[in-house]
């Protein structure tokens, strides 16, 4: 059982769905999946080494990845509400239009 | 033998998560991903990460669930029996790697069996204070230099 291979596994499933999800809440969900694959890596480390200070510095990436999830999700509420859908394809395609209007 | 199929429920979750077509489900996926998560971390003998990691993810969840019924667009079709099982089939095709190989080298004993030099410098003579407080002055410093080349810039 090798907690790096997870771990890749995770973040290379976690990429994946960033690059092809077109919508906003799936999108998060690939970030916090990436987010899980890192701080697993870290926690397998460090626990099977028996130290407990990497367990104290988790805490800050805890914090790290609390405060992203935020800033994010405060992003897609504001999108989804300017734009008023959740799918990355025709938020473009209003941006694009809006953007046509204005040069002409 | 427990580690390996929390690792297979880890892994399959995941891709739940994120390809079924139903945000409500793809939610629960993604709790049943935070639980085998706070899980293997438990078991390992990290039982404070492990309490952290369940605690935000409920705290995730809640939000998650919330924005979803908000925010998403009712999908037209639901996921079909055979996307499941594809799925599935998927996630522990996927977990395969992760029970059956191993990088030579990436136990954690041989990367860290000098000492722990390094944890005892930062934490034991406030090494870790003095670096965040120097990212914090260097950040200040870059805040305040961009500041003054933008408003030079815009002066001329």
């Amino acid at each position: 059982m090798d907690f790096v291979i997870l771990s890749i596994v995770m973040l290379g499933i976690g990429i994946y769905g960033l690059l092809t999800n077109r919508q906003l809440l799936k999108v998060f969900i690939s970030v916090e999946l990436i987010a899980t694959a890192a701080t697993l890596n870290f926690v397998m480390l460090v626990t099977s080494a028996g130290q407990g200070l990497g367990q104290a510095f988790l805490l800050l990436a805890f914090s790290t990845d609390t405060a992203v999830s935020a800033v994010i999700l405060a992003l897609l509420v504001v999108v989804s509400k300017r734009y008023g859908t959740s799918n990355i394809t025709e938020i473009l395609q209003k941006v694009g239009k809006n953007e046509s209007e204005v040069e002409e | 033998m427990i580690l390996e199929i929390l690792s297979v429920g880890l892994i399959i979750s995941a891709c739940l998560a994120l390809f079924l077509d139903e945000i409500e489900a793809s939610v629960t996926a993604l709790a049943g991903t935070f639980l085998f998560t706070a899980l293997l971390y438990a078991l390992n003998g990290a039982v404070f990460a492990a309490i952290f990691q369940f605690a935000i993810g409920v705290g995730t969840l809640a939000i998650l669930f919330l924005s979803g019924e908000m925010l998403s667009d009712k999908p037209k079709t639901r996921s079909s029996p055979a996307k499941i099982g594809a799925l599935l089939g998927g996630g522990v095709f996927l977990s395969l790697p992760a029970i059956f190989l191993s990088i030579p080298g990436s136990n954690s004993q041989t990367f860290m069996a000098t000492d722990n030099s390094f944890g005892d410098s930062l934490w034991n003579l406030n090494g870790l204070d003095v670096v965040l407080q120097a990212l914090v002055v260097l950040t200040v410093a870059l805040g305040i230099a961009i500041i003054l080349y933008t408003r030079k810039k815009g002066g001329q």
